[in-house]
C-alpha cells in the first residue's frame, strides 16, 4: 500500500462517537498508575528530525486522525457512555514538545517519569516528547488506552510514517467537521431519556428470558454451573505469584529495552508448533527462569497473562480479552517450552466465560466506578505479562529521519513485568515495563532477558 | 429402510481414513489416541469405581469424599483430585491382583465399549507403519488390556509407585492430564524420534487440547462441548463416531418377543415332526420358525455375501468366528436345515441353550475325558457322512471383542476324517448388537460372509491351511468385501 493510500484510510481510523462497554469500564476504573490505561511508545531515530518539519507533520497528523484532537466528556451520572467531543482548545504545543539529553538511557528514565504522571483527563489524551541526542533522536509517546490500545497505537503509528526520508507535498488531510459541543448534563439526561424509552423493551426482554428460565429450570441452573466453574478455573488456572516478584506497588516503573532477530525467532515458534505470541512467551519465561535460578529460586510455573482471541484463535481481530496461563519454567529446551505455552494458551479457548468482563461491563458501567476497579483487580495478577504486536513490515521514516526501532511500554495492571514485542521489519523490538519495587535487581533481570535473547541470535 | 452402509464407517471416518492412507507413511510419524471416551465410549475409570462400590471396599467416608472431589471438579476445582483421592485408596492393594481385575473388567464389560470406528482409525494408523500409542491419564491397568487387543504397543500413561508388589498410593511424576499428558507426549516423540508436526493425535475432554496441540494433525473425537466449542475456534475437525448400542428399554421389550417367538416356533416345529413322524423335518421346520421370526421381531436382519456358497458343497463343516450369543441363531437362520453343532458338556444344562439343545440335537463333547471325546467324535463323524453338516466356531470360545482368537483344530480333524469340505463363514458386528453377557438384543444389520469352502483337508498340511484360513478371516473382517 502506498502511503498515501495509507493516510487516506488513517482519515477513517476509530471514528466511533462513544467509549465502547470495555473502554468505558476501563476509563471510570483508572487509577494511575496502579490500574492504568497509560501505554509509551519509545521510537529510535537514526537523526534528529528538522524540528519545524516534525512539529508540521504532527499537526498534519492531528488534523488527519482527528481522535488526536478530541477529548472525553463524561455524563455526570452514568446514564450513558463517555463520549468524544473536538476540544476547541486544542493547542499542539501543550501536547508536542523537544528536549536534549545525552544519552538513551536517560531516554528511557524520562519516558518512565512522563508515563508515571497522569493524564489530564479533559485534554485529548496523549503526549510527544522528541528527545534528541548527541547522535540521534528518539520520540517519545504516550497514549491513553482508550484513544487506543497498544496494537492500536502501532497501527496508527505505522500508518502514519513514510515510505520515503523526503517530503510528501501533497499529502491527504481530513475533513475539517462542524464542531460539535458535548455537555455532561446533556449526555446523562439524553441517556437516561433513552434509557426510558428502551425500558418497556428491556422489560419484555427480561421477561421473555425469566420465562425461558422457568420453563427450563435444569438447564438453566446447569449453564449457570458451567459458567461458575469457567470462571473459577480463569481465576486460578495461572500458577501461584512468584515470591522472587514482589512486593508490587505499580508506581516504580522502569523501562528495558531489548532487540531480537525476528527470523530465529519464528523459526522457534514453528519448530514448537506456535505462534510468535507463544514464541515471547517462552523467551520471556527463559529470562524470568534465569533471573530466579540467579536469585537462588526455582519454581515450577510462574503465572503470565497473555492475550486471547475472543474470535477464532491466532486472528488478531478486534475481540481478544487478557487471561493468566500457568507459564512453565521448568522446561529446558526453548522449543519444548514453545510447545507447553502454546498447549496452554489454546486450552483457554475451552473456557466460557472467557468473555465475562466484555459480558459484564455494561453492568458494571452502571454502578459507582469502583465496582469496576475492583472487578478488573478481582483476578489474581500475573507475574508478567506477555504480549506481541504486528508494526511495519520496512523501517519507515519520521520527518526525515529513519526509525530504528519501536518499542511499547505497557502498563503494569498488578504484574511485576510487562513485556511487549514488535515487530519492524526483521527486528523483534522488545519493551520491559518493570515494577522495581518488586524485582530487586532490574539490572540481573535485564541481563538475564538479554542472555535469553542471544540464545536464540545463538 | 436401508440406509447405505459402507464398511460400517461414516462417511466422515472414511474421508479421515483416506487421508491417513494419503499422507506420510512409516514410524516417524505418531498417531496418539486418548482412552476415555475417545478409543472407548464411557470412563474405564467409573467401570473399575463401580467394582469397588459393588465389591463394598468402600468405606461410607471414603465414598463421600470421593463424591465431594468429582463434583468440586465438575465445578471449576482441580479436576485431577478425584483421581488422587482413588490412587490414594489403593494404598497396600496388590498390583497383580489389580492387573487381574482389569482384565477381568476387560472382558467383562470394557471390551464391549470399544469404539468400532476407533478401531479402524488405529487400524488405519498401524496400515500406515504410523507409531501408534495410547495417550491417556488413566493407568496401565486400565489401558493395557483395550491397547492389547487394538496391537498398540506403546502407553502414555499415569504411572503408580510399586514397592513389594503394592501400591503406595503415589503416582510416579505427575498424573498424565492436561498439560502433563501434553509434555509426555512430547517427551515420547523425542524418545522415538517421532515427527509432531505430521503426527496425529485423536481426544475427546476439554483437558485434551494442550495434547491436541502438540501435533500437526489434532482431531476432536466425540468431543465434550467446551471442546467442541475449542475446536470450532482453533479450526480443528471433529469426529462423531457412533457408540456402541446399549440396551434400550425397547431393545429389551423386543428382545422378550423374540425370545417368545423363538420358544413357540420350537414348540411349533417339534410338534409338527411328532405329529408327521419325522423329527428331522420337525427339527429343520424348529430352526425355521425359532430364527427367523423372532430375529425379524428384534429387529435383526441379516446382508449375506455369497449365500450360495452356504448350499453348494453340503454335507460340510461350517467354521465361524465367535463374539456373541446371537452368532448361534444367525448361524441357524443361514445353514437353516439339516445341521447340528458340538457343543461342551457343562453348556447342557445352560437355560440359554437349552432351547437350542432341544432343536438342534447338539453331540455334547465331555472334555475331561478325552476316550468319551473321541467316541463321540466318531458318531459325529457317521452322522456327517449321513448328510447332516456340522457348524463348528473355531476359535472354541467367544472373544470379546471383534479381534480374532486363535483357531483350534478340532473342526479341521473332523473335515479331514468326514473327508467333506469346510465352509469359512466370517460374522461381522453381532457383538456390537448384542453384548458378550447381556441379555438384550439390539436392532441391527449382521454383516455375513460366506468364504471359498474348502475341499480335500489333510492331516500332513492342515497347520499351515489352518493358518491361511486365519488370516482369511483377519482380512475380511479388516477389509469387508464390498
Amino acid at each position: 500500500m502506498s502511503d498515501v493510500e495509507r493516510w487516506g484510510a488513517a482519515a477513517t481510523w476509530s471514528t466511533a462517537a462513544e467509549l465502547s462497554p470495555m473502554q468505558t469500564l476501563l476509563w471510570r476504573s483508572e487509577r494511575h498508575p496502579v490500574q492504568s490505561s497509560t501505554s509509551t511508545v519509545v521510537i529510535d531515530l537514526d537523526r534528529a528530525p528538522d524540528w519545524a518539519r516534525f512539529v508540521a507533520a504532527t499537526e498534519w497528523g492531528t488534523r488527519l486522525v482527528r481522535r488526536l484532537r478530541q477529548r472525553v466528556v463524561d455524563p455526570v451520572v452514568p446514564t450513558a457512555a463517555p463520549t468524544w467531543t473536538d476540544d476547541p482548545t486544542f493547542d499542539l504545543g501543550y501536547h508536542l514538545r523537544r528536549e536534549q539529553v545525552s544519552s538513551r538511557e536517560e531516554v528511557l528514565q524520562r519516558a518512565a517519569q512522563m508515563a508515571l504522571r497522569p493524564f489530564d483527563r479533559s485534554r485529548p489524551l496523549w503526549e510527544g516528547v522528541l528527545f534528541e541526542l548527541p547522535e540521534g533522536a528518539a520520540y517519545v509517546l504516550k497514549i491513553h488506552h482508550v484513544l487506543a490500545d497498544p496494537l492500536g497505537t502501532v497501527q496508527l503509528l505505522a500508518t502514519l510514517q513514510s515510505g520515503r526520508r523526503g517530503h510528501t507535498a501533497r499529502k491527504p488531510v481530513g475533513d475539517d467537521p462542524a464542531p460539535t459541543g458535548v455537555d455532561p448534563v446533556d449526555l446523562a439526561v439524553s441517556g437516561l431519556r433513552e434509557e426510558l424509552a428502551a425500558l418497556p423493551d428491556a422489560a419484555r426482554t427480561t421477561a421473555r428470558t425469566l420465562g425461558h428460565a422457568v420453563t427450563r429450570p435444569q438447564a438453566v441452573v446447569a449453564s449457570g454451573l458451567r459458567y461458575g466453574a469457567s470462571v473459577r478455573r480463569l481465576l486460578t488456572r495461572g500458577a501461584p505469584q512468584s515470591p522472587e516478584l514482589s512486593p508490587r506497588t505499580g508506581k516504580k516503573w522502569t523501562f528495558l529495552t531489548l532487540d531480537a532477530p525476528l527470523e530465529p525467532l519464528r523459526t522457534i515458534a514453528r519448530q514448537g508448533g506456535g505462534t510468535l505470541d507463544d514464541a515471547a512467551v517462552a523467551v520471556v519465561l527463559g529470562g524470568l527462569r534465569r533471573y530466579h535460578r540467579r536469585r537462588g529460586s526455582d519454581p515450577t510455573e510462574l503465572p503470565v497473562g497473555v492475550r486471547v482471541s475472543l474470535d477464532r484463535a491466532d486472528d488478531l481481530g478486534n475481540r481478544f480479552t487478557a487471561a493468566a496461563i500457568a507459564g512453565p519454567l521448568a522446561i529446558d529446551d526453548l522449543v519444548d517450552r514453545v510447545a507447553a505455552v502454546r498447549g496452554e494458551v489454546l486450552s483457554l479457548h475451552t473456557e466460557r466465560a472467557l468473555e465475562v468482563l466484555d459480558a459484564a461491563a455494561p453492568l458494571m458501567n452502571r454502578m459507582p466506578s469502583f465496582v469496576g476497579a475492583s472487578a478488573l483487580r478481582a483476578a489474581a495478577a500475573p507475574d508478567a505479562f506477555v504480549m506481541t504486536l504486528p508494526g511495519p513490515p520496512r523501517r519507515r521514516f519520521m520527518a526525515g529521519a529513519q526509525v530504528q526501532g519501536m518499542y511499547v511500554l505497557g502498563p503494569l495492571p498488578g504484574a511485576a513485568l510487562t513485556v511487549v514485542v514488535t515487530t519492524v521489519g526483521e527486528t523483534a523490538c522488545i519493551g520491559v515495563n518493570v515494577d522495581a519495587s518488586a524485582v530487586a535487581d532490574v539490572a540481573a533481570l535485564e541481563e538475564c532477558l538479554a542472555q535469553e535473547v542471544d540464545a536464540i541470535a545463538g | 429402510m436401508s440406509t447405505p452402509r459402507t464398511n460400517g464407517l461414516s462417511a466422515e471416518v472414511r474421508a479421515a481414513i483416506e487421508a491417513i492412507e494419503a499422507g506420510p507413511q512409516g514410524p516417524d510419524v505418531g498417531a496418539f489416541f486418548d482412552l476415555d471416551g475417545t478409543l472407548v465410549a464411557g470412563y474405564t475409570a467409573a467401570t473399575f469405581y463401580g467394582d469397588r462400590l459393588k465389591g463394598r471396599e468402600v468405606s461410607p467416608a471414603e465414598f463421600l469424599r470421593t463424591v465431594v472431589t468429582a463434583v468440586d471438579g465438575e465445578l471449576g476445582g482441580d479436576p485431577t483430585r478425584i483421581a488422587h483421592v482413588a490412587f490414594a485408596a489403593m494404598r497396600g492393594e496388590s498390583e497383580e491382583a489389580f492387573a487381574d481385575l482389569g482384565e477381568r473388567l476387560f472382558r467383562s464389560k470394557i471390551a464391549g465399549t470399544i469404539r468400532r470406528e476407533s478401531r479402524a482409525l488405529v487400524a488405519a494408523h498401524q496400515r500406515a507403519g504410523h507409531t501408534v500409542a495410547v495417550a491417556s491419564a488413566a493407568t496401565a491397568y486400565q489401558i493395557r488390556p483395550v491397547a492389547r487387543d487394538l496391537g498398540v504397543e506403546h502407553l502414555v500413561c499415569t504411572r503408580l509407585v510399586v514397592e513389594d508388589g503394592q501400591f503406595t498410593g503415589e503416582t510416579d511424576g505427575p498424573m498424565l492430564w492436561g498439560r502433563h499428558k501434553a509434555s509426555g507426549v512430547r517427551a515420547f516423540a523425542r524418545e522415538h524420534d517421532v515427527d509432531l508436526a505430521t503426527s496425529y493425535a485423536y481426544g475427546n475432554g476439554y483437558e485434551d487440547v494442550a495434547f491436541l496441540s502438540s501435533v500437526g494433525h489434532p482431531t476432536a473425537l466425540n468431543p465434550h462441548r467446551d471442546l467442541r466449542a475449542a475446536a470450532a475456534r482453533l479450526g480443528w475437525p471433529v469426529l462423531d463416531l457412533s457408540d456402541p448400542v446399549g440396551g434400550s428399554l425397547l431393545a429389551a421389550g423386543r428382545t422378550v418377543a423374540a425370545l417368545a417367538a423363538m420358544n413357540a416356533g420350537v414348540t411349533a416345529g417339534i410338534a409338527y415332526g411328532l405329529a408327521r413322524g419325522d423329527r428331522r423335518e420337525g427339527r429343520n421346520l424348529a430352526v425355521r420358525l425359532a430364527t427367523q421370526l423372532p430375529m425379524s421381531l428384534a429387529g435383526v436382519s441379516l446382508e449375506v455375501l455369497h449365500q450360495e456358497r452356504l448350499w453348494t458343497h453340503r454335507p460340510a463343516i461350517f467354521v465361524a468366528n465367535h463374539q456373541s450369543s446371537l452368532d448361534i441363531p444367525v448361524l441357524g437362520r443361514l445353514l437353516e436345515r439339516d445341521f447340528t453343532i458340538v457343543a461342551k458338556k457343562e453348556a447342557r444344562w445352560d437355560p440359554r441353550a437349552i432351547v437350542g439343545s432341544v432343536v438342534i440335537d447338539p453331540a455334547w463333547i465331555d472334555r475331561s475325558d478325552s476316550a468319551s471325546a473321541r467316541a463321540t467324535l466318531d458318531g459325529v463323524v457317521e452322522r456327517i457322512r449321513g448328510g447332516t453338516s456340522l457348524m463348528i466356531f473355531a476359535e472354541g470360545t467367544r472373544s470379546p471383542t471383534p479381534v480374532l482368537g486363535p483357531f483350534r483344530k478340532g473342526a479341521f480333524h473332523l473335515a479331514a476324517q468326514a473327508g467333506v469340505p469346510v465352509v469359512p463363514v466370517v460374522l461381522r458386528n453381532t457383538g456390537e448388537l448384542m453384548r458378550r453377557s447381556s441379555l438384550v438384543l439390539n436392532p441391527g444389520v449382521v454383516d455375513v460372509c460366506v468364504l471359498e469352502p474348502e475341499t480335500d483337508w489333510h492331516e500332513d498340511d492342515m497347520s499351515e491351511r489352518i493358518a491361511a484360513l486365519h488370516r482369511r478371516f483377519e482380512e475380511t473382517l479388516a477389509r469387508w468385501p464390498a
